[in-house]
């Protein structure tokens, strides 16, 4: 059973607020998605680890060194930005 | 019997024959643009100055006498997970609002090292997480044949434009079936490539290990011509393996006699009568061409959807974990400190179902579900893929329906999460299973609205599958396909 803690502890874990009134329609819904995933509780496995599909292996190459972004163009899509960082204030009241 | 005419051969032959230059063919499309885009909100950005840009470029060419590639000058469009440089690319969330890449995702660097024209960039569900385009933040696309019925998704606007006639084609993405369910619900053609084939570099991720870039075209011949110029080894993505074979137009035309095409009964359980008669009438074309249907069995096949929605949002949730409102993007206005910035952020720029899916895959990866959940999906994802490689000991095409259904009524997919999630039943095993897969029309209901069906192939056998497609379509085109009433007309 998913239960109100559930939710917001994967709501904590996720980075998302959950409101007080939206946690009983979250919970419901959740429990709901889970329940759809509880289908393969019961399927049958032959234990074996699936690691990557289509055989994909290391394709290992020389480091070339190659020219990177301009500081200023990385920036650019940053909402605060100062001394070519982004910026996080610690606090904004 | 006439063959069905490629629509970018089409173009080529009208741009180097002169009947058009190439900044009047690009103006009918933004004209068509205007007209239609209203009704059918495929486009969420419209590059027109970009656009003729290109176009001039082409004439240019073309006035020097200059060899063009095949898909110079064809009006084109991506769908907006697809990184453009310069141009904002949203994911049709208000989370990247105002996004602009500053760099060009890898197929956007193959097609305009082909001089291709970009109308602009087209709508989807947010993130790529949806089946209706609905849960764009920009409202959902609708569909070219109905304005009543949605485009599908998540590649709504790209299978509205095409299928609209106001792109010659487009690139979408599919992680569990998004450029193929559209493509039927709009009755077109739409390939998802073998995963590896075509680079992921530059696709916003919804989910790495089944996302997989591919073209939505109106014939089969243009599906092979974009995917030829897009399946490319490519360093910038580590998954990358390129087209290993010599190309799918290389044997698009083969002669299919002997063929061995598979249908699975589990493929035929649960779903609509009109559906499922299309596809046996299928089989018989096929039977008619000297093809061999071949009955199978896909025991796994009845865990594709639980283990899909299971790994899909996992990868999702840990995907969307860059989304922080500090490099780009939209960012909360007002906070108290930095976790509460990024919650808040998170929670005002996400919808409602990216909520969803980042919710349970976080539930599905959190201590103590971890074994019951992502574990076991990832065991069964290894006895889907066995599955398959069993059933390709046996058949070279494996012939299903693309979606149980056709397009659904505008704002009926919306409402329950789940019963949405199970329309996916058809496509989620191919992306599971990492194959290819083409979508093409093969009938329409009683209502008018298109059926498709899916050709799924072994690893790298886009050729099979597009020579299985290219016969059909060529045996049936004047009954399965039908051009919607609006849009440029060659």
């Amino acid at each position: 059973m998913v239960s109100h803690e559930d939710v917001i502890q994967i709501a904590r874990l996720a980075k998302l607020s959950v409101k007080e009134d939206e946690l009983e329609a979250m919970t419901k819904e959740m429990q709901s998605i889970v329940d759809f995933a509880d289908a393969i509780n019961n399927a049958p496995t032959d234990g074996e680890e699936f690691d990557n599909i289509n055989n994909l292996s290391n394709v290992f190459r020389e480091d070339v060194v190659v020219e990177s972004y301009p500081t200023e163009k990385i920036l650019e899509n940053a909402g605060d930005k100062a001394d070519d960082c982004f910026l996080v204030k610690k606090r904004c009241l | 019997m006439a063959e069905v005419k490629s629509k970018i051969r089409a173009i080529n032959e009208m741009l180097t024959g002169k009947e058009i230059t190439c900044t009047e063919l690009t103006q009918q499309y933004l004209d068509a643009i205007d007209k239609s885009n209203g009704d059918l909100n495929a486009y969420v950005n419209v590059t027109a100055d970009t656009a003729l840009k290109a176009a001039k470029a082409v004439d240019d060419k073309i006035a020097k006498g200059e060899e063009l590639p095949l898909l110079a000058g064809v009006p084109m469009t991506l769908k907006d997970n697809i990184s453009t440089n310069g141009i904002e690319t949203t994911c049709c969330s208000k989370i990247l609002e105002g996004y602009k890449p500053i760099y060009d995702a890898t197929v956007w660097k193959l097609l305009q090292q082909q001089n291709a024209v970009l109308l602009g960039k087209t709508n989807m569900d947010e993130f790529a997480m949806g089946s209706s385009c609905e849960t764009s933040v920009f409202g959902g696309a609708k569909n070219p044949h109905s304005l009543n019925h949605v485009a599908g998704g998540s590649s709504g606007g790209v299978a509205s434009a095409v299928g609209g006639n106001i792109a010659a084609y487009g690139l979408g993405s599919d992680t569990g079936g998004s450029i193929r369910q559209p493509a039927s619900f709009c009755g077109i053609v739409g390939l998802k490539p073998t995963y590896g084939s075509v680079s992921r570099y530059g696709l916003i991720a919804y989910a790495s290990s089944l996302d997989q870039i591919g073209p939505i075209t109106t014939t089969v011949e243009d599906t092979a011509i974009v995917y030829d110029a897009i399946a490319k080894l490519d360093p910038m993505d580590s998954t990358s393996q390129g087209n290993k074979g010599a190309g799918a137009c290389a044997t698009l035309k083969n002669d299919i006699k002997g063929m061995k095409i598979g249908i699975a009964k589990e493929y035929l359980e649960g779903i609509r009568d009109d559906v499922k008669e299309a596809i046996l009438n299928a089989c018989n074309v096929y039977r008619s061409m000297g093809a061999e249907i071949v009955e199978f069995d896909l025991p796994a096949l009845k865990y594709a959807l639980p283990v899909y929605y299971i790994l899909a949002c996992a990868e999702a949730s840990s995907n969307l974990g860059r989304y922080d409102g500090i490099r780009y993007g939209y960012k909360t206005p007002t906070y108290n400190d930095v976790n509460d910035m990024v919650c808040k952020t998170r929670s005002e720029g996400f919808g409602s179902e990216v909520k969803r899916r980042i919710m349970l895959g976080t539930y599905v990866l959190s201590a103590g579900y971890y074994d019951a959940y992502y574990k076991k999906a990832q065991n069964l994802r290894g006895t889907i893929v066995k599955d398959f490689k069993n059933a390709f000991e046996k058949v070279d095409v494996i012939l299903a329906p693309t979606v149980p259904m056709t397009a659904f009524e505008v704002g009926k997919a919306v409402s329950d999460p789940i019963e949405t999630y199970l329309t996916d039943i058809c496509t989620v095993p191919i992306n599971i299973a990492g194959l290819p897969a083409v979508s093409v029309p093969c009938g329409f209901n009683a209502k008018g609205m298109p059926i498709g069906m899916q050709l799924i192939g072994n690893t790298f056998a886009e050729s099979t599958i597009l020579n299985a497609a290219w016969h059909y379509e060529n045996a049936t085109h004047s009954t399965m396909f039908k051009s919607a009433e609006m849009g440029v007309k060659l």
